[in-house]
C-alpha cells in the first residue's frame, strides 16, 4: 500500500500500538500511589538502582 | 545545532496542521493523565506534563545534542557545546544547593566504573551514528523521522541487553560515587561546580567567538526554557530527569510479554529495577515522562505539519539507524544513563561520573563521525 511507504503512516500506527501497549499494561499491572524512581529503593548507588559494592 | 529534518520555531514554509491527529492526541494525552491521575495523583500528571513541555521544547527548539557534539569536532563551532554546559550550570545552581542542605531532591551520583567508560564511549559512536542521542531520539520519533522508527525500537532492545550485562560488567572494577568538592559545604560545593561548568561553557563561547561563530539568541531561549522545565523535573520528582530507564523497562516488559523471564535477570532483581517491572509503566518516573514527550513532540511536529514532511532516508542509514541506536542502549545502561541523565544530571549534580561520561562519549563521538561516511552520510 502506497500509504505505509511514507514515515508519518508508519510512525501514527507505531505510536498507537506503543499507547495501546501503556494502557493495557497498566490495566493489567499493580500501580504505585505515587510515581518512583530506580533508584529510591534498597543500597542504589546510581540512577538505575545499581547497588552500591 | 538544529536537526535538518525537523520543524523549527523559525521555518518560513507554509504550515499545514493536522487537525485530527492534534485532536486524537488530545483525547490519549487525557487519558493517560486521568489513568495517571487516579494512581499517583497530582505529582504524577505534574511529571507527565513536563515530560509533554519538554517534547515540545526539544522539538521546537531542534535542541540536540549529537549535533551540537558534531559541529564542535568537524568545524570547531562551540557553540552548542556552550549550550549545553550554560544549561549544565544553571541546573547545578538549583540541584547541589537542594541537595546539601536535604530541601526533599537529591542529585544524580553513579560509581566509576570499567562500565562508565565502556558505556559512555560506545553511546558516543551510536549518537553520531543514530543522528541522535537518548533525547534526539525521543523527540525526533515523536518528530515522525523516519529515521527515528528504526533507532528508536533498536535503542529499546540495546538497553535491555545493556541491562543483561551491566551487573556482571560492573563486577570488572568499580570506585564509590565522587561528588566535587564534597567538603565544601552547601554553598562551596555550589560555587565550585557551577563556576567549573560556568567556565567550561564561558571557554566554549570564547573559543567559538574567535572563529567567527556568534551564540544564536533561540539557542539561548532554548536552555532558559528547558533549565526552568527540567529544574520542575527535579523539584516534583525528587531526582534529575532521566530517559533511558524507561526505555530499558519498555523493552523488558515486552521481553516478558514473549516469555522471557526478565526477573530472572540480576539487573532485574535490583529492588528499583524489580519494582518497576512489576507495577505499571505509569508509575516509573522515566517511563512516564517519556511517554508524554512523545505526545508533546507529535502534537508540536502536527501543529508545525512536520509530519507530512519527514521522507525515509536511504537504507544504508536506517542500517545506521539500527546499529547506532543498539549501541547506544547498550552503552545508556552500561553508563548509567544518556546525555539528559548522565551527562547533564551527573555534571549538574557535581558528580565525577557525568564528567567521566562526557569525555568518553565525546571520544565515541570523533570515532562515530569517522564511521558516518561508510553509512552515506
Amino acid at each position: 500500500m502506497p500509504i505505509l511507504r511514507a514515515p508519518k503512516a508508519i510512525f501514527l500506527i507505531t505510536l498507537l500500538l506503543i499507547i495501546g501497549l501503556v494502557i493495557t499494561d497498566h490495566m493489567t499491572s499493580p500501580t504505585l500511589s505515587a510515581t518512583a524512581a530506580p533508584s529510591e529503593l534498597g543500597n542504589a548507588c546510581a540512577p538505575c538502582g545499581a547497588p552500591c559494592k | 545545532m538544529a536537526l535538518s529534518s525537523q520543524p523549527t520555531l523559525t521555518s518560513s514554509l507554509p504550515v499545514r496542521r493536522e487537525p485530527l491527529v492534534l485532536a486524537a492526541l488530545v483525547i490519549v494525552w487525557s487519558l493517560i493523565a486521568a489513568l495517571v491521575g487516579l494512581d499517583t495523583g497530582e505529582s504524577g500528571i505534574r511529571l507527565f506534563a513536563l515530560g509533554t513541555m519538554l517534547g515540545v521544547a526539544f522539538l521546537a527548539f531542534s535542541f540536540g545534542f549529537a549535533s551540537g557534539w558534531r559541529l564542535l569536532l568537524t568545524t570547531g563551532n562551540s557553540m552548542p557545546m556552550a549550550a549545553h554546559f550554560l544549561l549544565a550550570a544553571l541546573l547545578a545552581s538549583i540541584f547541589i544547593p537542594v541537595t546539601e542542605l536535604q530541601l526533599g531532591a537529591h542529585g544524580a551520583a553513579a560509581p566509576l566504573s570499567w562500565s562508565l567508560l565502556i558505556g559512555a564511549f560506545a553511546f558516543g559512536i551510536g549518537m553520531q551514528l543514530a543522528n541522535g542521542c537518548g533525547s534526539g531520539v525521543l523527540f525526533s520519533f515523536g518528530g515522525g523521522s523516519g529515521r527515528m522508527l528504526i533507532a528508536l525500537p533498536a535503542f529499546v532492545i540495546g538497553s535491555v541487553i545493556g541491562s543483561m550485562i551491566l551487573p556482571a560488567v560492573l563486577d570488572w572494577g568499580q570506585l564509590s560515587p565522587f561528588l566535587i568538592g564534597s567538603d565544601l559545604g552547601a554553598f562551596g560545593r555550589t560555587g565550585l561546580n557551577v563556576g567549573l561548568l560556568g567556565g567550561v561553557a564561558w571557554l566554549c563561547w570564547w573559543l567559538g567567538h574567535r572563529r567567527g561563530f556568534v551564540f544564536p539568541r533561540k539557542l539561548g531561549i532554548a536552555v532558559g526554557i528547558i533549565a526552568i522545565l527540567c529544574a520542575l523535573v527535579f523539584v516534583f520528582a525528587g531526582h534529575p530527569w532521566g530517559i533511558t530507564f524507561g526505555f530499558t523497562l519498555w523493552g523488558a516488559k515486552l521481553a516478558q510479554a514473549g516469555g522471557i523471564d526478565m526477573a530472572g535477570f540480576a539487573f532485574w532483581q535490583w529492588p528499583g529495577p524489580a519494582r518497576a517491572l512489576e507495577h505499571s509503566v505509569l508509575a516509573d518516573n522515566s517511563s512516564l515522562m517519556n511517554i508524554g514527550m512523545l505526545i508533546g513532540a507529535t502534537a508540536w511536529a502536527a501543529l508545525g505539519g512536520g509530519l507530512r514532511k519527514q521522507e525515509w532516508p536511504n537504507q544504508r542509514q536506517l542500517l545506521a539507524a539500527a546499529l547506532g541506536g543498539i549501541i547506544m542502549g547498550v552503552g545508556a545502561r552500561l553508563a548509567f544513563g544518556c546525555n539528559i541523565g548522565a551527562f547533564l544530571g551527573g555534571t549538574a549534580s557535581g558528580s565525577m561520573h557525568g564528567w567521566i561520561w562526557f569525555v568518553m562519549a565525546l571520544a565515541g563521538s570523533w570515532v562515530g563521525i569517522r564511521l558516518r561516511p561508510h553509512f552515506g552520510f
